[in-house]
């Protein structure tokens, strides 16, 4: 195992989700791109299972002040105010570009892109293509994908972003032979999604390791608000191994009710204005209060129900969900469904300026990857809108990356090639370790947070990182690298979480009693980074 | 928790000289996937390969053969005994397929066409060939990709959905005629294994025949059964006296009438194999099945609607439509398995449709003589996948011969218009059935199709005979039995 191919390119993108194609769309019309994917190019990643849609101002009544403001709120006002700007400005154009690529995208009565109401919005501002809306836009991009000169290297994953002094020059890869190998890059984009994996029960693909994270945080980057991760407030509970998939918000968006065992609508306790549609945070905190509280199922969730919609409503607008559910043996049409809070999105990330440069020269980034942008609660439907966003901006700024000659540090080459040597070496099964890191996650470091549960899971997810993981053949050495990335941002997201001593957005502190809301807070984003890490206190 | 024990096929062409299966027994959770079932063996032998992501429906990765047939393993119940296999591609490894080429052949859209957002009523046609995960289960078990460059079942799907969409330039449709439209038999096994069950043949290979049947891009043989249709009422030249010319209106049976049914005598049976009809109809008068048999019937119309020539189909509809109506038939029998799914699936009828192998099930049949023959049964693909006729000809057919063996299921290559449209295709899938029936130890071949009857004839050593034939010379064995007992 030595590495001795180098594969050169302007700009290397990693990741082949949504925003990762969109990036190397773009940065293809500025040089030879190639596109490095872990799985097979547009299967991986979350966009292609998001379902509900993409939230973008498009009709007369909504402005993208407005937008801007609901993002805002729903963030609790931790979002980064530039990139949230970015985002409501530019997500009009990027939906054009998607629908002049070929995207079918649900039409109203007046022959425009259809809108829904989602929650925490103020104008039905969501587009879609019933309830597989990421996998829609996933088809468009891969069709213009194949159409552009992007070159795609599959199934293989980055192990370690590749330094030239402080700049990022490009990226060791890991195929399943086991072989590494160079690609050196003028400009790299990290668009390697989340890491809701890290939880027992989760919404995210297998792919949802947190890679993008932890390669960042080894290079070097400033990760902010890392300790923000979403429960999306409806996953599915039964059957056990189908526990955390989405629910899509859209069941709410179209009408659906949330009701706990006494028969009650108990969003009224908690939002009476927007009940059902109030944001994930205050949805999924209800519905684990009232499991808590002794109003949940025997699975320990709540119901949804729709059964009071047409039928046809139903058939047409949530096919995906009247599928899946017809599949586990409940017809949504006349009975509800059995749902519970599930990890689902991860807010914090890299931080990044509104063209998606990192805090490291060379390394730009964007989706889940980046922070900033949801702040500490994200609105459904503005994810796709974020990955299309923000690819193109990073794409682009890495496309108009100068040239750069680069040398390749052969210390940091011998570094890897002993790390992947070792887990040849190892005793412990990967499998086993992810096990036992999800379980310590969800129970110490889920909805319900405080500073004793949190200080135990970091030393039992620093225990596991220390675990010696065994690779039985080199195809299960990118599983190792998986698994120590997920111990690597469950470690950033414990150690960020401490240092949040106030509940806000998606971080519920139980044992924080404090005497401000959100827009009073005294305190900003959380920085972590392999300096240090802190939080910003603002001062009144 | 529950221990299930199933199977896995597992290779390595690196290592392996042929795939062997293995049998595990791992502890799943009630209501457990077949992807758990794999992650469970996983976690106790890491070298087993297979793909997943999203473990949802939606990412297409994780596609293997579940007891013979492909299936997303992360939707599909984990069974005790089941046995789990890759798609039928080259393997990479264990359950592991390259998709790479299959991928790659699927078009890209040509932005240039109209600016905008496509009306209402294209995105309502286009909507459902979007569902597609590019799993490629349809390609593994397309049979004319096993002996044609055919670009495959999603491909097609791809082109019409480009074609449909006024923002695509691309030329599609002579595009699609380039990757092998005319290479699809119709089988309609790519359909009945799609997660998604978008129907390809129907939805988009058809569809896209009829537009390149606007555009002259029809082939000459297929427009000329089309002409004859169009002259005669018949896709097949008269060269020998028809059924209806040698049967009477009404053929009552001999015993107690238990049951009034109409006939449907199709092309073929009436043109080329009156005989076989001849044996059929005997079968039921033996059976107290009244016959009904309106003169005035013609082309059900499939060997046009599978080519895409349909400007001239209501006609044909009507005018079978009427026939049976106005002799207040509640029953039409079909005996052809492509005339009985076009008049189920593409005729909307004031009258229930059967295959005479579903009468006889349904009234129950006398026995017959069991003939001292070893017989295998090919199922026509539009009676097995087109009605869902599975069990009533083999019910039938093991009450009529001493030994019945199974032959694995594939399409005989005639249907689709390719017999007479791509003969040489015909003829390889043709080849393909006649190895098989003879590997399956039967010395005879039975079927319930006379495009598949006369295709397999070609193609093998073994006598090929109608169902309705057998029974037929069943009932004459008892018969010659009865009256040599002393």
């Amino acid at each position: 195992m030595r590495t001795r191919e180098v594969i050169d390119c302007h700009t290397l993108v990693i990741g082949s989700g949504g925003a990762g194609v969109r990036a190397a769309i773009e940065a293809d019309r500025y040089g030879e791109t190639v596109l490095l994917s872990k799985s097979i190019t547009g299967k991986g990643g979350c966009t292609t299972m998001a379902e509900g849609g993409f939230n973008a101002v498009l009709r007369e009544g909504d402005t993208c002040s407005v937008h801007a403001e609901d993002t805002m709120r729903g963030g609790a006002y931790l979002n980064d105010p530039a990139l949230v700007q970015a985002l409501v400005a530019d997500a009009p154009a990027r939906l054009a570009d998607l629908v002049s690529w070929g995207a079918v995208f649900d039409a109203s009565a007046d022959g425009e892109v259809a809108q829904r109401s989602f929650g925490g919005q103020s104008f039905p501002r969501t587009c879609y293509a019933g309830d597989r809306t990421g996998h829609e836009i996933m088809a468009t991009l891969m069709e213009r994908l194949r159409g552009s000169g992007v070159e795609r290297i599959e199934e293989t994953a980055a192990i370690d972003l590749l330094k030239d002094g402080e700049r990022v020059c490009g990226a060791l890869a890991l195929n399943k032979k086991g072989e590494i190998f160079a690609i050196r890059a003028d400009a790299v984009v990290l668009a390697a999604g989340g890491g809701a994996r890290a939880y027992d029960v989760s919404t995210n693909s297998g792919t949802g390791t947190g890679d993008g994270f932890a390669l960042g945080y080894r290079a070097g980057a400033d990760l902010i608000d890392m300790e923000m991760v979403q429960f999306h407030p409806t996953g599915a509970v039964y059957p056990y191994d189908a526990r955390g998939r989405l629910v899509t918000e859209a069941v709410r968006g179209e009408g659906g009710r949330l009701i706990n065992t006494a028969g009650e609508r108990f969003m009224a306790h908690y939002d009476a204005k927007r009940m059902e549609l109030s944001t994930r945070d205050v949805v999924a905190r209800a519905i684990a209060t009232e499991v808590l509280e002794g109003r949940g199922t025997a699975n320990g969730g709540v119901w949804l129900d729709v059964t009071h919609l047409p039928a046809e409503t139903i058939e047409e607008r949530l096919p995906v969900m009247l599928a899946q559910f017809l599949r586990f043996g409940v017809d949504i049409r006349k009975e509800p469904m059995e749902v519970a809070p599930t990890a689902h999105h991860i807010m914090g990330g890299l931080r990044i300026t509104p063209e998606g440069q990192t805090s490291l020269p060379g390394l730009f980034a964007c989706g889940e990857t980046v922070g900033g942008v949801h702040g500490a609660n994200r609105l459904g439907g503005n994810a796709l809108a974020d990955t299309q966003v923000f690819g193109k901006r990073a794409g682009e700024a890495a496309g108009r990356a100068p040239k750069r000659p680069a040398k390749i540090d052969p210390a940091q080459v011998e570094a890897q090639e002993r790390r992947i040597a070792a887990f040849f070496e190892g005793t412990e099964s990967p499998d086993s370790v992810k096990g036992c890191l999800q379980q310590a996650m969800w129970s110490g470091a889920g909805i319900r947070r405080d500073a004793a549960g949190l200080k135990r899971t970091l030393a039992t997810v620093e225990e596991l990182s220390a675990a010696p993981l065994r690779a039985a053949t080199p195809r299960n050495l990118v599983e190792c690298c998986g698994v120590q990335n997920l111990c690597t941002i469950s470690t950033l997201i414990c150690r960020s979480a401490l240092l949040r001593p106030e509940s806000r957005g998606a971080h519920w502190r139980t044992d924080v009693v404090q005497t401000w809301d959100a827009r009073t807070s005294p305190f900003g984003h959380t920085h972590i980074s392999r300096a240090g890490a802190s939080i910003e206190e603002v001062r009144g | 928790m529950k221990t299930i024990t199933f199977t896995i096929v597992r290779f390595d062409p690196e290592s392996d000289r042929a795939p062997h299966a293995e049998e595990y027994s791992v502890d799943v959770h009630e209501g457990a996937r077949v992807l758990h079932a794999l992650h469970a063996v996983h976690a106790r032998d890491p070298s087993l390969a297979y793909r997943w992501c999203c473990g949802s429906g939606q990412c297409g990765s994780c596609a293997v053969r579940v007891d013979g047939d492909p299936a997303l393993a992360c939707i599909t119940e984990a069974r005790n005994g089941m046995v789990i296999a890759p798609l039928d591609l080259p393997v990479v490894k264990d359950l592991e397929v390259d998709l790479a080429p299959y991928l790659g052949r699927l078009p890209a859209i040509v932005p240039g066409g109209c600016a905008g957002f496509p009306k209402k009523k294209e995105i309502e046609a286009i909507k459902p060939l979007r569902e597609c995960i590019e799993c490629m289960s349809c390609v593994s078990v397309c049979p004319a990709l096993k002996v044609t460059d055919f670009a495959g079942p999603t491909a097609m799907r791809q082109e019409l959905r480009l074609a449909l969409d006024p923002r695509d330039a691309g030329d599609r449709v002579a595009e699609a005629v380039e990757k092998g439209l005319f290479c699809c038999t119709s089988c309609q096994k790519c359909w009945k294994v799609c997660p998604k069950e978008i129907r390809i043949p129907g939805k988009a290979i058809e569809k896209l025949r009829e537009i390149a049947n606007r555009q002259g891009l029809t082939l000459p043989r297929h427009a000329e059964v089309a002409d004859l249709v169009r002259t005669t009422g018949r896709s097949v030249a008269r060269t020998k006296e028809t059924l209806l010319e040698q049967v009477p209106e009404v053929i009552e049976p001999y015993g107690k009438v238990r049951a009034t049914v109409g006939f449907f005598v199709g092309c073929m049976y009436n043109g080329r194999l009156p005989e076989t009809a001849l044996d059929m109809l005997e079968v039921m008068r033996r059976n107290g099945i009244r016959v009904v048999i309106p003169h005035e019937q013609v082309c059900c119309g499939s060997p046009l609607i599978r080519t895409g020539q349909t400007t001239f189909l209501d006609h044909l509809k009507r005018r079978n439509i009427e026939a049976f109506r106005t002799r207040k038939i509640d029953t039409v029998m079909t005996m052809c398995a492509g005339c009985g799914s076009t008049l189920k699936h593409d005729y909307t009828t004031p009258f229930r449709v059967m295959d005479a192998t579903e009468v006889l099930t349904a009234y129950g049949i006398e026995e017959p003589a069991k003939l001292h023959l070893t017989a295998t049964y090919h199922d026509p693909c539009h009676l097995l996948r087109g009605q869902d006729v599975r069990d009533q000809p083999r019910e039938l057919l093991k009450l009529v011969v001493d030994t019945f063996v199974e032959t694995p299921n594939q399409c005989c290559g005639s249907g689709g218009g390719v017999r007479a449209g791509m003969p040489e295709e015909a003829a390889a899938l043709g080849e393909m059935r006649g190895e098989a029936f003879e590997k399956s130890g039967a010395d005879i071949v039975i079927s319930c199709c006379p495009f598949c009857e006369f295709h397999i004839s070609e193609h093998t050593k073994l006598p090929v005979k109608d169902l309705m034939t057998l029974l037929r010379e069943g009932y004459e064995e008892k018969d010659r039995r009865k009256t040599s007992e002393p």
